[in-house]
């Protein structure tokens, strides 16, 4: 594979490429959905190809091609042709042209540390999970649907480029989860776990999976759902918010995670995704959060999901502050847009859905680091009336990242400084620098997890990228809940 | 580059179902070739010029209990992968526990023909240069910063079963987007773009000037209170709202969970006469797949007429189980997702968005909005931002622009309030999927909850 990489990435330069790089993909996935007991989604699916994307006179150029072993190296040259093309036809058009910063040719490779091949424990045994996790969301009249999810990839990728690099890298990531949804009253309510949309994910293999425990938490699933259908909204107007780390995962990526993505701060997403209020002349003295809040990029992170050994650019992964003690510190970046902030060189986020994409810059592993409290000393230090909320429901998040809303599926009201009775439908909305400048405390890292988004969108045409925010759960003074 | 033509497509498909050991076999071929180039302030900032190909085999394997059933999908359709591909689909049915509510495949449709739009497929990268080289002028004459995408694509769709079933199609898409945003940043920018399965129907002239014309008029906004308001909400806007009901509010298994605005409705008259709303596979502007993921004929469903809801969409399984006609909505299966509509269709109305305007007191033009997501199902609430050009109109007349909005709403309830319908609809789509034939509406007392300072 990696001649066939090479093969493509020569003839890109004969054809009069600037620069050019070849990814040959290979993805296995198995995908299994349970849904009342029965299986409802079984399948295996497999893709592999070839993207060769060249620099010819400053614009980019990306053709990509399926193909099987034999006959790539067939398609390899006319793709690199038709890339090259590609570049020459829309160069005239760059106001200036695309410049890479340096990188000296790499060569290695990287697997992700795996305990227990996902694919090699037998379907019988998957299979025999996902039932007992099933029957243990049985036992309540309320519920109208128990859905138990199985994910398993593997992404083996082969690397060239015109600098010399040659990488081999094999990704595995194995995860699951289940929900239960209740309906009563007019109400409809799901919980799910351990996270929301199918689950939680890690690189790893099947001890991902072991670890979640899936069926000693069913029960608990099907009873919250179940109890939400006949509990109070949660309460409009100003109240401490204690969120759990499943929705602070999704609270670091949204507000804090795509506004970082420098690409968008350049105007290169503004047609779908949008741009962002973290604009360049903020590096360096925005007050971000408040002074406990230290987010940090690491694509080194073990069982992260975007940890790897090199990006789709060949920089290799890293770790760096995107904000320190409350101040914006950093920016994600590629090789194209690394210039735009003076650094020398890439902090390594470029990366595409698959040999079918063209790499753009994507958030990488990103976790808020943890604090020194105690999650009961944390309730039993904040007033009654505060919020628990926990399990993302829904999101929204206006275009530069400021104005978020975000509903929970569950959260439970402090009385007493313990977690009370529970509340239906958490719906708080805020200001992305005044919501983390309200953070007052953060619990230690006996609480932190690894939260993996697996299906973050983000391009026009769209691609799908997965990275992890680890978190503990963090109190936030004075957040405004509706209803 | 080439789609797989209709015989080699066929020629693979019945070999594998040939060749396959279960007790009855699916198998699908969906081959797309796609062109793209998306360009930014910095001129064309990524491209694809790309083929892809997704080889999908489902099989069953007969029990006393039901049927057992799994499905392997491959992105090539060489023998030695898609042998390989039958083999897992094999290991995976035979480790499944038999579903007794499984009913047996389906035999032979007749299926309307169609074929890729040969100038769609064949539009260059030059071609589309030339629309990104207009914009770019355009925006940089009024101060303004292009981003945008210009995309055509086309696909071949064929399903072979072994109880006799084929069916074949395909579809075209040609589709131009620019945003126009203020260079000072004093604005969010203006929004247009333009979907059409014939690339010779896209006019980039004017979905240039239509996002000029509201960057230009976007600097400067002025922040409004968050309330309730009269909008007029062009398609690009109420795409997002009735996309939603497509996700997640008139299939089947939706209602049957209870977890569906038609639950207790259906028939019940709660909207304007004049909100007609269908899923039309067939609609000649914009046509889908005309067959389903099981080969069923997709057929044209009321979903909203004469003031009501209708029946939901349904597939073999959910059909039966309900009591309702099989009207071909069925996502490829084995499958967790119920049947849901795809290509829908909202009525015209009488009024251009001029007089739709003309009869507002105080309230907003709203051009699009961002990231609208569903908070409540029952009632269909729905969050979103504002975005792409957000005006004033008092006294019947657009003024000032203001800053983005975010609404918490109920669709059910703001389709109750719809007071005025477009007279040109437009092929528009939204952020997360989907494409969807509508007007613009006018809706009285539109909910807002939060505002942003651009």
């Amino acid at each position: 594979m990696q001649g066939i990489a090479q093969l493509a990435v020569e003839e890109a330069l004969r054809a009069g490429a600037d620069y050019a790089d070849a990814r040959i993909q290979r993805l296995a996935c198995e995908e299994l959905t349970m849904q009342d007991g029965s299986l409802v989604r079984a399948d295996a699916p497999e893709d592999f190809g070839l993207g060769v994307r060249v620099l010819k006179d400053g614009a980019w150029g990306f053709a990509a091609a399926p193909g099987t072993h034999k006959d790539l190296a067939e398609v390899a040259p006319g793709l690199a042709r038709r890339a090259v093309k590609t570049g020459r036809d829309l160069g005239r058009l760059r106001t200036k042209p695309v410049q890479l910063a340096p990188l000296e040719g790499q060569v290695g490779e990287w697997s992700t540390p795996v305990e227990e091949d996902p694919f090699a424990v037998s379907l019988e045994e998957k299979l025999g999970l996902m039932k007992q996790a099933d029957e243990s969301m049985q036992g309540r009249d309320e519920i109208v649907s128990r859905v138990v999810n199985l994910s398993l990839r593997r992404e083996e990728q082969w690397q060239a480029s015109s600098e010399g690099s040659q990488l081999h890298q094999v990704l595995v990531r194995s995860g699951g989860g289940l929900a239960a949804t209740a309906s009563a009253h007019g109400v409809v309510e799901r919980r799910s776990y351990p996270a929301s949309f199918s689950g939680n994910f890690m690189a790893g293999g099947f001890e991902v999976v072991r670890a979640m425990d899936l069926p000693a938490n069913g029960g608990r699933m099907r009873d919250e759902a179940a109890d939400l259908c006949s509990a109070p909204l949660c309460p409009e107007g100003p109240h401490t918010l204690i969120l759990g780390g499943s929705q602070l995962c999704l609270q670091i990526h949204e507000s804090v995670g795509h506004p970082t993505e420098l690409d968008r701060v350049l105007g290169h997403e503004v047609d779908l995704a949008g741009a962002s209020f973290a604009t360049r002349n903020h590096l360096g003295n925005l007050e971000y959060g408040s002074s406990l809040v230290n987010l940090q990029a690491d694509s080194t992170l073990p069982g992260g999901l975007d940890t790897r050994g090199w990006d789709d650019d060949c920089v290799p992964s890293g770790s760096w502050p995107i904000v320190k003690e409350g101040v914006f510190k950093g920016y994600q970046t590629n090789r194209e847009v690394a210039g735009a902030v003076d650094e020398s060189t890439s902090r390594g986020c470029s990366r595409a859905e698959s040999w079918y994409d063209p790499p753009i810059v994507r958030i990488t592993n990103l976790s808020l680091q943890p604090g020194k409290m105690s999650f009961d000393e944390m309730v039993a230090n904040t007033e009654d009336g505060a919020i628990f909320a926990d399990s993302v429901r829904t999101w929204s998040i206006d275009q530069r990242r400021v104005n978020f809303q975000f509903t929970c599926e569950v959260a439970r009201e402090v009385q007493g400084g313990r977690l009370g009775r529970l509340l239906r439908r958490p719906t708080y909305q805020g200001n992305t620098t005044s919501f983390w400048g309200s953070c007052d405390a953060i619990c230690s890292a006996e609480h932190f997890h690894l939260w993996g988004v697996a299906n973050c969108g983000k391009g026009n045409p769209m691609q799908v990228a997965e990275m992890t925010h680890g978190a503990a759960p963090a109190r936030f003074r004075g957040v405004q809940f509706i209803q | 580059m080439t789609l797989l033509s209709s015989d080699h497509a066929l020629e693979v498909c019945q070999a594998l179902v040939k060749a396959s050991p279960a007790d009855e076999t699916e198998v699908t071929l969906q081959s797309e070739e796609d062109r793209f180039v998306r360009f930014s302030p910095e001129g064309p900032s990524q491209n694809g010029d790309r083929e892809r190909h997704s080889l999908s085999i489902r099989v069953r394997l007969q029990s006393d209990a039901g049927w057992k059933e799994a499905r392997a999908t491959v992105g090539t359709f060489g023998e030695s992968e898609t042998r390989a591909a039958l083999g897992r689909a094999m290991a995976l049915a035979g480790a499944a526990a038999p579903d007794p509510k499984r009913l047996p495949l389906e035999g032979a449709v007749e299926i309307p023909g169609s074929a890729p739009h040969r100038p769609t497929q064949d539009h260059s990268f030059r071609e589309k240069a030339e629309w990104i080289e207009r914009a770019m002028a355009s925006c940089a004459e009024a101060d303004l910063a292009p981003a945008g995408l210009a995309r055509t694509t086309v696909y071949s769709r064929t399903l072979v079963n072994s109880a006799g079933r084929v069916a074949e199609g395909a579809l075209s898409r040609a589709h131009f987007s620019l945003t126009a945003s203020p260079t000072d940043g004093t604005g969010d920018g203006g929004v247009a773009e333009q979907t059409h399965c014939d690339v010779g129907c896209i006019d980039a002239d004017q979905v240039i000037a239509r996002a000029v014309d509201r960057g230009r008029r976007g600097r400067n906004p002025r922040l409004l209170p968050a309330q309730e308001y009269t909008v007029v909400l062009e398609p690009l806007a109420v795409s997002s709202l009735m996309l939603f009901l497509g996700y997640a509010g008139f299939g089947a298994q939706e209602l049957h969970e209870r977890r569906s605005p038609l639950v207790g409705r259906i028939g019940e008259r709660m909207f304007p006469d004049g909100l007609q709303l269908h899923d039309d596979a067939g609609s000649a502007d914009h046509p889908g797949w005309r067959f389903d993921g099981e080969g069923t004929p997709r057929t044209r469903v009321p979903l909203i007429q004469d003031g009501a809801f209708g029946q939901p969409v349904t597939d073999a399984r959910w059909a039966k189980l309900l009591d309702l006609p099989n009207t071909g909505h069925s996502a490829p299966q084995p499958s967790s997702s119920g049947p849901s509509p795809e290509n829908l269709v909202m009525g015209a109305g009488m009024e251009s968005v001029e007089q739709l305007i003309s009869g507002v007191d105080n309230g907003l033009l709203i051009s699009q909005f961002h990231y609208t997501n569903l908070i409540e199902p029952r009632d269909m609430i729905l969050t979103g931002m504002t975005r792409g050009g957000t005006f004033h109109i008092q006294g019947g007349q657009v003024g000032e622009s203001v800053c983005n909005l975010r609404f918490t709403q109920s669709l059910v309830e703001a389709l109750t309030r719809v007071s005025g319908i477009g007279n040109r609809p437009e092929i528009v789509g939204a952020l997360f999927d989907g494409e969807i034939v509508c007007p613009a509406l006018r809706i009285d007392g539109f909910r807002f909850t939060s505002a942003t300072e651009l």
